[in-house]
């Protein structure tokens, strides 16, 4: 008997192992998510060890390089202040991705625990929430985001806070419709019946089945927040304009001056943005190809 | 005594597979079936043995990724007495679409879905009429309501205007039918048309569509996987398994001189009038394997009681028992082999 | 049909109080002195006035009181004053409130027509060559920001090429069609693109999701030919949810106006809302958000309408 059943263990973790296997074979064929990935762990290591690759710091006014075109020293040139465009994309990426990595975990976080809570429960307050998610969903995001920042000030923790607030919907719905359906299953019964707390069969029996689809709208939501941080860096109303990042730096396009003379003020930080968000756009759908077959 | 134009519908060799991660996997091996005119064809088989791809793909309604190749697929049209090759024909060119519908018409599988839910269900039925004949609308309505009426759709004027979701399941499945029937058909191909409903509704149609069969003298083919409804309808049974045209006879061949070990399991896993008294349901051993990682020879030999070394090597012939009854199996390798 | 739009717009008005109660609540937590934005600034300046006007204009009123005096000022098109720079909220509206409802009109229209027709013909030819630039062409959309596609077509067609003006809505001096069309190219061209990519992805996920339903089977089991099956079948089946999200996108044209109105210093809604969030200018905020609250409104009745109209399911199960 217990042989059997060390056996039949054996047997599901081999299982368990070759689906990994399978599904790690898969990503790795997916051309399109590889190159995603590839990128985004390049851009990323290369803003952690931004102190490594560039010895100018990003804030460091120099006014005698003003605007200055890429050259030997400044292989990206500099800004109106005379500061290392190259360094400052560098440092930038930092705060942009923890912003928009941070903002997307937290709205997930939140999404969650609501989103469990509504289909466990159900009744009045799953109405209600269903409810707030709807009112969110429609308000436009970037409105919401701007009233939010108008009310609670500019800043990078600040803006992570605003977007864990607007960000929350997408797993909440999807969290929330799962748990409805696998509330029926026979193995929650069994738990509810052998006592278990409402907690433990929430938190550790019914949301680990619902894992991967939001992995995978936490990607979708990374991507979305390097957007809207870009945005609202632009407009001036997102990250303080002392802190360096990636919308902060192309604040400077708005002038008209800017465009049509300095090319290197915007378009590299605006390129180094659009391939970033499109790697991982590709990464994302990857991902939710060997994750969540379902929804394509 | 066999008349070649018995046949209205005579499959040589169809194989289709469908291509999926640049993996080609086949659905259906080799199927030889005829359809004699004014008769009943019982497709039987588990689900997932490929009695629908069969069936779809002689009708040539296959999605984009499957590929269909067949020796013949031959149409003998009573209408004009002339035969139609389908497989030499475009999947939705001019010539098919003229037979589908007005020779041949399809009943699927789920009523509730079957219908589209945006238009009146006599818009739905009168939309083949008007196709193939050209007549006017309001031409077309008279003969929907008398299409109604002969299936027994009640107050057939108010019905023919409203929307399919206003129809309960079993009405619905009696539009289905219409829509099949209204340009008088030749073969109706009925793929599970019961399966979704309830059992006194599934009586009904049944009945439905056996009075058809006799009194308009038409050919069914009955794709089901419920032996009783096959006692009760069939006059020639064709048991598929993985792909594969197992055993292929009458009725009474199937059911009283049945000879592939598959049809045996079948048949003793089923409950069908007559069993004898005391004898019990057996189950089939073993699960249905994934059509991809079958391997050479016999597709039953993992679960036939029977299998020796030889059924493992190579694909195996069909052999002729009687005329008509053919058997996929090298028990019977004293028969004549036919191809 | 009439009496389910009559409900549907009966349905709006405790909706509208409700959202109106809320932003006037949000306004008095906003601690902003009401006397500065409810009257021209001319007028609050002097201070011994001020009590007078208090007592005048109810300010000492119970809340309840003051929220029904401000919702009677805002139905008869009093809605306060700026508190960055007096100038009264409505004129403001006014004058901008076509700027952004031009350019949103255009780009709405534009991009469902290409949006949904690109992305219907890639769900019928799934694979094929307009689906498989269709589907880099939606990849791309969502990846670039829509300021820096802006700032990249000004450099373009506007500095390099000298084709188009670089911003605003006329030239100054100049005036007519032609000049108001030049201005709206590159507004137009980088709104729609966005929406575009958005709209492609939804309507050919969608076309695809109803051309694999049953009833597709069962019209082509008719011999009705393909085009037949794709326009009368299909695509009247997989509009519905595809307007449902076009009507929903209305609003958002707002969200988008704000950062494209900034790139191309058009003069509408969405500058204003910047400004006055960059300035902490609440009274505009509140109004503006209580428009955009309204545009939802109305865009949901919309597709409650329209839904209506394309599916029997809702109409008659009503």
């Amino acid at each position: 008997m217990s042989a059997q059943a060390s056996t039949l263990q054996q047997a599901n973790k081999q299982q368990a192992s070759s689906l990994l296997r399978k599904n790690i074979r898969k990503f790795v064929n997916n051309r399109l998510a590889m190159i995603g990935l590839v990128f985004v762990v390049l851009i990323v290591l290369s803003s952690i060890f931004a102190p490594l690759l560039t010895s100018y710091d990003p804030s460091q006014i120099s006014l005698g390089e003003k605007n200055l075109s890429p050259c030997a020293a400044h292989i990206l040139g500099t800004d109106n202040l005379g500061r290392d465009v190259f360094s400052r994309v560098l440092y930038g990426g930092r705060i942009s991705v923890l912003v928009s990595v941070l903002g997307a975990l937290m709205g997930s976080f939140v999404g969650m625990v609501l989103g469990s809570i509504a289909g466990y429960f159900g009744g009045k307050v799953d109405m209600l929430l269903v409810r707030l998610s709807e009112i969110f969903q429609t308000f436009p995001e970037m409105i919401l985001i701007m009233i939010l920042v108008a009310i609670l000030g500019q800043g990078v923790g600040n803006l992570i806070l605003v977007f864990s607030v607007t960000g929350w919907m997408t797993t909440f719905r999807m969290v929330r419709n799962e748990f409805l359906a696998l509330r029926e299953e026979t193995y929650v019964q069994v738990c509810e019946a052998f006592g278990m707390s409402k907690a433990a069969i929430m938190f550790k029996q019914i949301l680990p089945n619902v894992l991967s689809p939001v992995i995978v709208s936490t990607t979708v939501n990374v991507a979305g927040f390097i957007l809207s941080e870009a945005g609202l860096s632009f407009l001036g109303v997102g990250v303080p304009s002392s802190v360096p990042t990636w919308g902060n730096i192309l604040n400077a396009a708005k002038s008209v001056e800017v465009v049509s003379n300095y090319w290197w003020l915007w378009a590299v930080p605006g390129a180094v943005i659009s391939i970033f968000v499109l790697a991982i756009n590709f990464f994302g759908d990857g991902l939710r190809d060997v994750l969540d077959p379902k929804q394509q | 005594m066999e008349k070649k134009n018995d046949f209205v519908l005579d499959v040589k060799n169809l194989s289709t597979s469908f291509v999926s991660d640049k993996k080609e996997v086949r659905i259906v091996k080799n199927v030889s079936l005829r359809l004699r005119r004014g008769t009943t064809l019982a497709v039987v088989g588990e689900s997932g043995c490929g009695k629908s791809v069969t069936v779809h793909s002689i009708v040539k309604l296959m999605p984009k990724n499957a590929k269909v190749t067949a020796d013949q697929v031959l149409y003998r049209s009573a209408k004009d007495g002339k035969e139609y090759r389908l497989d030499q024909m475009e999947p939705y060119g001019s010539e098919m679409r003229k037979l589908r519908g007005a020779e041949i018409g399809m009943v699927f599988q789920d009523p509730m879905s079957s219908l589209n839910p945006v238009y009146k269900v006599g818009d739905q039925v009168a939309e083949g009429l008007i196709q193939h004949t050209g007549m006017s609308k309001a031409e077309a309505r008279e003969k929907v309501l008398d299409m109604f009426r002969k299936l027994g759709i009640p107050d057939p004027e108010s019905r023919i205007n409203d929307y399919p979701h206003q129809f309960s399941g079993g009405m619905k499945q009696r539009v289905v039918i219409a829509i099949a029937m209204i340009c008088n058909p030749d073969i109706i191909i009925a793929d599970e048309p019961t399966t979704a409903l309830d059992v006194t509704i599934q009586a009904q149609i049944m009945e439905l569509m056996k009075s058809l069969q006799v009194n308009d003298h038409k050919s069914i083919i009955l794709i089901t996987h419920n032996m009783g409804l096959v006692a009760e309808m069939a006059d020639e049974v064709c048991v598929m398994y993985m792909g594969r045209v197992m055993e292929f006879g009458s009725l009474e061949d199937v059911f009283e001189r049945t000879s592939h070990p598959y049809t045996q399991a079948l048949l003793r896993s089923v409950p069908v009038l007559g069993l004898a008294e005391g004898q019990e349901l057996e189950t089939i051993p073993g699960i249905t394997p994934n059509p991809a990682d079958l391997g050479p020879g016999c597709e039953f030999a993992d679960r036939c009681p029977y299998c020796e070394a030889r059924c493992r090597e190579k694909d195996i012939p069909r052999f002729e028992l009687s005329p008509g009854h053919y058997v996929r199996c090298l028990r019977y390798d004293s028969y004549q082999e036919v191809e | 049909m009439l009496k389910f739009i009559g409900k549907k717009l009966l349905q709006m008005i405790p909706m509208l109080l409700l959202i109106s109660f809320i932003v006037f609540g949000g306004l008095q937590l906003m601690d902003v002195d009401p006397i500065s934005y409810m009257v021209t600034p001319d007028m609050a300046a002097s201070a011994e006035n001020q009590e007078a006007l208090r007592e005048q204009l109810g300010l000492n009123d119970p809340f309840v009181v003051r929220y029904f005096n401000w919702v009677k000022d805002l139905l008869t098109g009093d809605f306060g004053y700026s508190i960055v720079n007096g100038t009264s909220i409505a004129t403001l509206l006014k004058t901008r409130l076509p700027a952004t409802f031009e350019l949103a009109v255009i780009a709405l229209l534009l991009s469902s027509v290409i949006g949904i027709g690109i992305g219907i013909i890639s769900a019928i030819r799934q694979n094929g060559i307009v689906d498989y630039l269709g589907r880099i062409f939606a990849v791309l959309g969502q990846s670039i920001p829509q300021f820096f596609f802006g700032i990249c077509v000004i450099q373009i067609f506007a500095i390099k090429l000298g084709w188009l003006p670089v911003n605003g809505r006329t030239s100054p001096g100049a005036s007519g069609f032609g000049d108001a069309v030049v201005h709206l190219v590159l507004p137009v061209l980088t709104m729609t693109v966005a929406m575009c990519a958005v709209l492609m992805r939804y309507s050919r996920n969608t076309m695809l999701g109803v051309l694999n339903s049953d009833y597709i089977k069962t019209a082509r089991s008719k011999g009705i030919p393909e085009w037949k099956v794709y326009i009368k079948h299909g695509f009247r089946n997989a509009m519905r949810p595809v307007l449902v999200i076009l009507c929903f996108r209305l609003p958002m044209l707002i969200g988008g106006s704000v950062v494209i109105e900034s790139v191309f210093g058009w003069p509408g809604i969405g500058s204003i809302i910047t400004q006055s969030v960059v300035s902490g200018d609440y009274p505009v905020i509140m109004v503006t958000t209580l428009m955009v609250a309204a545009a939802i409104l109305v865009a949901s009745f919309l597709v409650d309408v329209l839904t209506a109209a394309l599916d029997p399911r809702v109409r008659l199960g009503e």
